[in-house]
């Protein structure tokens, strides 16, 4: 049982990677705010600014 | 007892890798299960991955977890972060699986099941996983440095431009070929045209939910969207019932495609927040949820693979693209196998993420194992279909034949019975007015899923389950339109920030304005020849996109190459030299052969002749639309002819770089972040 709430944290983990939900976490503990939308806005901003300068995988 | 044990179970491995391959190579006369397919892929890349690889991160790259990486040294909480490798495992495969493994393999179904299987496995084991690899741990190596300021850096100046501009005409041609695939899908269809214009309010609904109502929700947002995509789907069946909603979502070809380009201009212009980034979270996540679906399908229908291991198409004859198995098939099937794009995400976020250096094992050998099984999967779910049924769906008219009476009484003559009645059926069955002449693979692949997904429930379901697959394509097909436009305006801009300063800023509106339409207007281009080919436009650009992709392999294990030597590698430099000549051999003689070849279906050049002669004849049918032929025939030439002088270019250069530091009379300096001992701890990853 431990291991499928396991691997079911790891699934969990890993959308929560790809949707940067993580990313924003880590921002705010990095930066020791807290969350509110001006601060959202401003993460995602410079998170979607780094992201869609690299070309994509075809 | 336990290493005995391992041995044993190796060995085991091995002997049904052997025998699943000996099966799908040697049997003849009858249809085999795909089942057999799924064990010998399996197989191999467990092999290579424990073998090959480890060997690799052993013995050539020294792979060291004493060693801090980038993402400890640098961390920031925003790109260079420690990741647990499965995480990141899972974030790397996202990011290098695109619509290439899906449509390459189906395409290349018209030699048959088996050479396209065989280059699928023996190509990512020996070559793609192994460019993942190399490139993904120099980059590590590297403070997480790009392939170009790599090439720059380790081959040249030279060798740093042409990384550049080869991206840039990568992008353009990869931009129109995919850009044609989902109007290719999307023709005369408005169940399809319906469902997948309806994810562009549905993505800007996305957006300001995430941005003003729920900010940071963004499993909760796309959960909401995806719940949105079904009902758009469900709804487009209504539409397509509809004596008044149909017409307006029947579009032809060239509405489609100027659709298309219209919508590549805005979507790259419009804040990145409002259209790009929801629907990109959207795609990602469908994309996954598919992929494990369809492995799921697969292993539960075990269908059987109805098309031969060999056509008669393998003497060059082919009706979906014209040449010959060697070089053709291994240029088609890119990104299953071999795929330069690769390189440019293993030197993008990956090695910023990288929290221990034995990681980069699974993430860059393991993820492109895995992107290569899905390709096996697009195989499967290609040969599923009755042969007669595939070739209908994928070959153009202007090969066929016009009517449907005339393409099937031709596919009927090569031996693949096929009747008007029957796709009629079909045709139905899907909610579709026609099934033949839909060329770009899409369709053709969204049948076969749609026939694994459809299993457990009937027929009844088989229209929902076709427009799914058609969505899930063009989803993120359009994903990479809008996002592949945007970046190459930003290269754009970035080379002609040298000539004119202002045009180099990203915040000038004039400059992102005319660099914006520079860029949709190039791949839109080539988009529209496409349309307009009576070749269906897959012969031509499909060809010259698998050649720009594995051009871009090639220059990324030039640097691979390159770095192993200045490592003091160079007894292991087979390990990337090897896969480094085939590409060339291949590429060259695919790329001589689309300039120079006699036969008209193949050579540019000989097609312009031909058209030229009709014009001089006075036979052509419409002058003006053969001056464009022959024009766009003389453009594809003169195009292919770049990228093979641009890669000689590299190549020469590396090679003098490489002999240089085999003779010693150049230095071979390395350039590697100087080591510092890890201090991360295992909880932390």
């Amino acid at each position: 049982m431990s291991r499928v709430r396991g691997f079911w944290a790891l699934v969990l983990a890993l959308l929560r990677e790809l949707g940067d939900e993580n990313a924003y976490r880590r921002h705010l503990a990095a930066h020791g705010r807290a969350h509110s939308r001006r601060e959202w806005q401003k993460f995602s901003d410079q998170r979607l600014l780094a992201r869609f300068v690299r070309p994509r995988c075809c | 007892m336990r290493r005995i044990l391992g041995h044993v179970l190796w060995a085991a491995v091995a002997i049904l890798a052997a025998y699943a391959l000996a099966g799908i190579a040697l049997k003849r006369g009858e249809p085999i299960n795909s089942i057999w397919l799924v064990v010998a892929a399996a197989c191999t890349y467990l092999l290579g991955f424990r073998f090959y690889a480890k060997f690799i991160a052993a013995r050539v790259m020294a792979l060291n977890n004493e060693r801090a990486t980038p993402a400890e040294r640098l961390r920031n909480g925003h790109d260079f972060e420690p990741t647990n490798k499965w995480i990141l495992f899972g974030h790397h495969f996202a990011a290098i699986a695109g619509p290439g493994p899906l449509v390459g393999p189906v395409l290349a179904a018209q030699f048959g099941y088996l050479p396209g299987t065989l280059w699928i496995i023996i190509g990512a084991v020996l070559g793609g996983c192994v460019q993942d690899f190399v490139i993904l741990f120099a980059s590590m190596r590297r403070d997480g440095k790009s392939l170009g300021k790599m090439a720059r850096e380790e081959i040249g100046k030279l060798g740093g431009l042409i990384a550049l501009v080869t991206v840039l005409l990568i992008i353009i041609i990869l931009l129109a070929v995919i850009a044609l695939v989902v109007v290719n899908a999307l023709k005369g269809s408005p169940w399809g045209t319906f469902t997948i214009a309806a994810t562009m309010p549905i993505a800007i609904f996305m957006g300001l939910y995430l941005r003003y109502w729920r900010p940071g929700k963004v499993l909760e947002v796309s959960l909401i969207g995806f719940g949105l995509v079904l009902l758009a789907i469900l709804g487009g069946e209504w539409v397509a019932k509809s004596p008044s909603l149909a017409p307006l979502f029947t579009l032809s070809g060239v509405a489609l495609a100027v659709s298309v380009i219209v919508y590549g201009f805005f979507a790259s212009a419009l804040p990145v927040w409002l259209l790009l980034a929801p629907r990109d979270y959207l795609s990602t996540f469908v994309k996954l949820g598919v992929v494990l679906m369809l492995a799921i399908g697969i292993v539960l229908v075990r269908p059987t693979m109805n098309l031969p291991a060999f056509t008669r198409f393998v003497d060059g004859t082919g009706p979906i693209f014209a040449g010959t198995i060697f070089p053709f098939c291994f240029i088609t099937i890119a990104c299953g196998a071999i795929s330069g794009f690769h390189s440019l995400i293993s030197s993008g976020t990956t090695p910023k993420m990288i929290a221990r250096e034995w990681h980069a094992w699974p993430v860059g050998y393991g993820s492109m194992a895995l992107e290569s099984f899905v390709a096996i999967m697009a195989m499967i779910a290609a040969c599923a279909l009755q042969p007669g049924v595939y070739f209908a769906v994928n070959s153009p008219a202007g090969v066929v034949g016009a009517t449907p009476e005339a393409a099937a009484a031709t596919i009927s003559a090569w031996g693949f019975p096929v009747t008007p009645a029957d796709m009629e059926t079909l045709a139905r069955d899907v909610g579709e007015q026609t099934l033949f002449y839909r060329t770009g693979g899409a369709p053709s692949l969204a049948l076969g899923m749609a026939h694994i997904f459809a299993s457990g429930g009937g027929r009844a379901l088989l229209g929902f389950w076709y427009h799914f697959a058609i969505m899930f394509e063009a989803l993120f097909i359009l994903t990479i339109i809008d996002a592949g436009t945007r970046v190459g305006r930003f290269m754009l801009q970035d080379l002609l920030g040298h000539i004119h300063k202002p045009l180099g800023r990203t915040s000038w509106i004039p400059g992102v304005i005319a660099t914006s339409a520079v860029i949709v207007l190039a791949w839109g281009y080539f988009l529209y020849q496409g349309v307009v080919d009576p070749l269906g436009g897959i012969n031509s650009l499909w060809p010259l996109f698998g050649i720009a992709n594995q051009l871009l392999a090639a220059v990324a294990l030039c640097v691979a190459t390159t770095i192993l030597i200045k490592m003091h590698r160079a007894r292991y430099m087979w390990i990337t030299c090897i896969p480094l000549a085939w590409l060339v051999t291949v590429t060259f003689t695919a790329g001589y052969q689309k300039i120079f070849s006699p036969a008209p279906r193949i050579g540019f050049l000989a097609q312009a002749a031909q058209l030229q002669s009709r014009l001089d004849a006075g036979t052509a049918a419409n002058i003006a639309d053969t001056q464009a032929l022959i024009f766009n025939a003389r453009l594809d030439a003169a195009v292919c002819a770049i990228f093979l002088v641009l890669v000689l270019t590299i190549l020469v250069d590396s090679i003098r770089v490489w002999t240089g530091i085999l003779r010693g009379k150049r230095e071979a300096r390395m350039l590697e972040a100087p080591f510092v001992a890890t201090r991360l701890r295992a909880e932390e990853i």
